[in-house]
C-alpha cells in the first residue's frame, strides 16, 4: 500500500510548553480527512481535530497543508500526494485564531467580527408582511443575485487565508463581507440596514483588501468574497462614501480610462493622496535614467469608439460614479496640450505621426542601440 | 516563429513604453514575434469591476476581440490583466446572454468576441508554447552565481479558474529561471503573500507591510533579486519599496529583464538600470 508521511501539529495549551510536529504514516487514498481518521482509529487517539459531516457541508474540518488551506473532507490524499512530490505533509491549524488543542482553533473571533456587519436580515415592513400568516415570497431572479453567498458554511478557510486578516486586526474577513452581501443585494432588507451595514463594513476595513482572491481559491462552495468586496465598495461609493482613498483610486479609473482608454500612473497620487510631488519625483527618477517620460497615456487608436461603448454600458447599468465631465474635459485639455492637437482627431494624427516619423518607439531603439545582437 | 498578439496594458506605456522594445527582443530570440495589440485599453485593473461589473467584461470583450480579428492568440505579461481578461473570457464563454449583448456594442467597431483567441501568460506561455531548451539555447550570458528569489504574485495563482500553474505548488517560474543559469531559491516565508500593489491606493499601510515581510524574508535567504512575471508586483517591489520608512533596499526585476539580460543584452536595454531600488549583481 502506497503511503506517505503527515507531520501534524500537536499542542495541548494545559500541558505542553510549545507547540511541536509529530509524524504518521498513513495511506494515500480516501480523503485527508480519511488520514485524519485513520491516524485516531489505528495509531493514536489522542489527535484532536473538529470534522463532523465528512461530506462538505458542515464546515469543521479546514486546516492547512503545507501552509495551503484546503477542507480536510474534500481534499483526495491522491492530489495532495501528486502536488507535492510525495514529501511529507504538513498538517497545522488555521492561521489567526487561536488554537484549543492540536488542529482545533477557536473561532469566536471571526463570528464576533461577523456580527458586527449585520449578518442577518432586517425586514422592511413595506415588503415583507408583519403578519406572520402571510408568505414573504422570494422568487428566482431574485435569489439569483446571492445565490453563491447563501451557501457559506462557516469554514473560515477564506479567513484562515486572508491577506488582509494577516495585517489588519480590524479587518472582518472575506466572509464576513460576502454574509452581508447577501443581504445588501435582498428587496426585503431595510434601506436603513444596507445604510448601516456599509458604514460598519468601512469601518472593518471594506478598502483594505488587497484583492489577492485567495478567498476563491480556497472557498470549498464557490463563495467569491473578493468580488462581493468589491460589489459592496461600489455601494459604498454610491452611498457618498467618497471621501475614502479608494473612492479616489475608482474615480480615477473610471475618468482615465474613459478618457483616454487607460489609467495615469503619474496622477494617481495626486488624484488619490493630494501628492503632487510624487509625479514630479518619479518624472525625475525616470529622467535621470534617461527614460523618456510622456505625461499621459498614447490615446488608444479606436478611442472614441471605446468611449461609446463605454458610455452605452454604464448608461443601462447600475454603476458606483457618474463619470465626472469635467475632469474628463480637463485630462482631454492635457492630452490635446501634450499632443497638439483635438482629442477628437489626436488618436488618428498620432498614430500617423509615429509611423513617418518612427515616433517614441523608434526614438527608443536608438536609444537602446546598445545591445550585442 | 509564432506568432502571438502582445496586451501592453499600462505597463508598457508612458514611461515604461521602452519595456514592450525589451519584450519585443527579447522573444525574438525564442522565435516570437510580438505583435501589438494596439487598440486594446486598460483591462480596468480589476478596478472598474467596483464601478460595474459589466463594463469591465465589455472592455475585456473588445480586447480579445482586436487578437482575434488578427486571427491571434493573446500574450499578457502581467498577473492582473490576465486575471481579469481570463474571467472576462469565461464568463463570455459561459453566458451566451452576456456575450449577445456585448457583441451588439462592438458591432459599431466592426468586431466580435468569438472566443477563438487563447489567452496565455507569460509563464504557461513558455512552458507549453516556447519550451524551456529554446529558453536555454537562448541565453549567451548564463546567470550564473545570482541566487534569485521566485516570486509568482497572486493572480496567475488563484482564483483557481484562470491559475496557469499547480497553485498550491508552481514550478514554471522556476524553469524559466533555471534555463538562464540561475541558482534558484523557492523557499522563503513570504513566498505567497500578496505584494500590496492594489492596496497602495486604498490602504497605503497594507502595502508597506507586506512588503516588509516579503522582502525583509527574500532578504534572510540571502537572495540577491527577487524575479517576479508581473509587472506590478515588481513596481510595487522597485517602486513602493522606498515609501518605506526603512526600506531594505533589496533589489527586484521583471522576469523578462533578466531574461534580456541574459540573453545578451546590455543593462540598459534590458531594463535592469532603470531600477529605483539599484541592482548591483553583474
Amino acid at each position: 500500500m502506497e503511503t506517505v508521511k503527515l507531520e501534524v501539529f500537536r499542542y495541548d495549551p494545559e500541558k505542553d510548553k510549545a507547540p511541536y510536529f509529530k509524524e504518521y504514516e498513513v495511506p494515500v487514498e480516501g480523503t485527508l480527512l480519511n488520514a485524519l481518521l485513520y491516524i485516531k482509529d489505528n495509531l493514536d487517539p489522542t489527535l484532536a481535530f473538529r470534522a463532523f459531516c465528512r461530506s462538505e457541508v458542515c464546515g469543521s474540518c479546514s486546516m492547512k497543508v503545507n501552509g495551503k488551506t484546503k477542507l480536510a473532507c474534500k481534499t483526495p490524499m491522491r492530489e495532495l500526494y501528486e502536488t507535492w512530490k510525495g514529501k511529507p505533509l504538513k498538517i497545522e491549524p488555521l492561521n489567526h485564531m487561536k488554537v484549543i488543542k492540536d488542529l482545533v482553533v477557536d473561532i469566536d473571533k471571526p463570528i464576533e467580527k461577523m456580527k458586527t456587519l449585520i449578518p442577518w436580515l432586517v425586514p422592511d415592513p413595506r415588503v415583507v408582511p408583519t403578519d406572520p400568516m402571510h408568505e414573504s415570497i422570494i422568487y428566482p431572479e431574485e435569489m439569483k443575485a446571492y445565490k453563491d453567498q447563501i451557501h457559506c458554511m462557516l469554514c473560515f478557510s477564506c479567513y484562515s487565508a486572508c491577506e488582509a486578516v494577516e495585517d489588519n486586526e480590524r479587518y472582518r474577513g472575506p466572509f464576513a463581507f460576502s454574509k452581508a452581501y447577501r443581504f445588501q443585494v435582498d428587496r426585503r432588507d431595510i434601506e436603513t440596514a444596507k445604510e448601516k451595514r456599509i458604514r460598519y463594513a468601512i469601518s472593518g476595513g471594506l478598502w483594505s483588501c488587497v484583492q489577492c482572491q485567495k478567498c476563491l481559491y480556497v472557498c470549498p462552495k464557490g463563495v467569491k468574497p473578493a468580488e462581493d468586496i468589491q460589489n459592496l465598495r461600489g455601494q459604498a461609493v454610491r452611498k457618498g462614501f467618497t471621501d475614502k482613498p479608494g473612492a479616489k483610486k475608482l474615480k480615477h479609473f473610471v475618468d482615465w480610462i474613459y478618457a483616454t482608454g487607460q489609467i495615469n500612473r503619474l496622477y494617481l497620487p495626486e488624484e488619490v493622496y493630494g501628492n503632487r510631488e510624487a509625479r514630479e519625483k518619479l518624472t525625475k527618477a525616470y529622467e535621470s535614467m534617461g527614460v523618456e517620460v510622456w505625461e499621459v497615456p498614447k490615446p488608444t487608436k479606436g478611442l472614441m469608439k471605446f468611449r461609446d461603448i463605454y458610455l452605452e454600458i454604464l448608461s443601462r447599468e447600475e454603476k458606483a460614479l457618474e463619470l465626472d465631465f469635467s475632469h474628463v474635459r480637463k485630462i482631454d485639455k492635457l492630452v490635446s496640450d501634450v499632443f497638439k492637437a483635438d482629442i477628437c482627431t489626436i488618436v488618428d494624427k498620432v498614430h500617423q505621426k509615429e509611423e513617418k516619423t518612427k515616433g517614441l518607439i523608434g526614438r527608443l531603439k536608438e536609444l537602446f542601440g546598445g545591445s550585442d545582437g | 516563429m509564432v506568432k502571438v498578439g502582445f496586451y501592453q496594458g499600462c505597463c508598457f506605456q508612458g514611461q515604461d513604453a521602452h519595456m514592450f522594445e525589451t519584450m519585443k527582443e527579447t522573444f525574438r530570440r525564442i522565435d516570437v514575434e510580438l505583435e501589438l495589440l494596439e487598440e486594446t485599453t486598460c483591462c480596468g485593473g480589476n478596478t472598474i469591476d467596483e464601478e460595474n461589473r459589466k463594463l469591465s467584461y465589455a472592455i475585456n470583450a473588445r480586447n480579445i476581440a482586436l487578437a482575434e480579428a488578427k486571427g491571434l492568440d493573446m500574450l499578457v505579461s502581467c498577473n492582473t490583466c490576465y486575471m481579469v481578461i481570463a474571467k472576462a473570457k469565461l464568463a463570455l464563454d459561459r453566458d451566451e446572454e452576456l456575450r449577445r449583448e456585448i457583441n451588439n456594442l462592438l458591432k459599431e467597431e466592426g468586431l466580435e468576441y468569438k472566443g477563438t483567441s487563447k489567452i496565455y501568460h507569460l509563464l504557461d506561455f513558455f512552458r507549453d508554447v516556447v519550451g524551456y531548451e529554446k529558453i536555454r539555447k537562448a541565453v549567451k550570458r548564463p546567470l550564473k552565481g545570482w541566487k534569485v528569489a521566485a516570486y509568482y504574485g497572486c493572480h496567475v495563482l488563484y482564483p483557481k479558474e484562470v491559475a496557469i500553474d499547480n497553485s498550491d505548488n508552481p514550478s514554471s517560474l522556476q524553469e524559466v529561471l533555471k534555463a538562464l543559469g540561475a541558482e534558484v531559491i523557492d523557499d522563503y516565508e513570504h513566498k505567497d503573500s500578496c505584494c500590496g500593489y492594489h492596496s497602495f491606493f486604498t490602504d497605503k499601510s497594507m502595502t508597506l507591510k507586506k512588503l516588509n515581510k516579503i522582502l525583509g524574508s527574500v532578504k534572510k535567504v540571502g537572495a540577491d533579486i527577487v524575479a517576479t512575471p508581473c509587472p506590478l508586483c515588481f513596481k510595487s517591489f522597485d517602486i513602493y519599496q522606498t515609501n518605506m520608512e526603512k526600506p531594505p533596499m533589496v533589489p527586484s526585476s521583471f522576469l523578462p529583464e533578466l531574461m534580456a539580460y541574459a540573453f545578451g543584452l546590455d543593462r540598459k536595454s534590458s531594463g535592469l538600470a532603470h531600477h529605483l531600488v539599484k541592482v548591483e549583481k553583474e
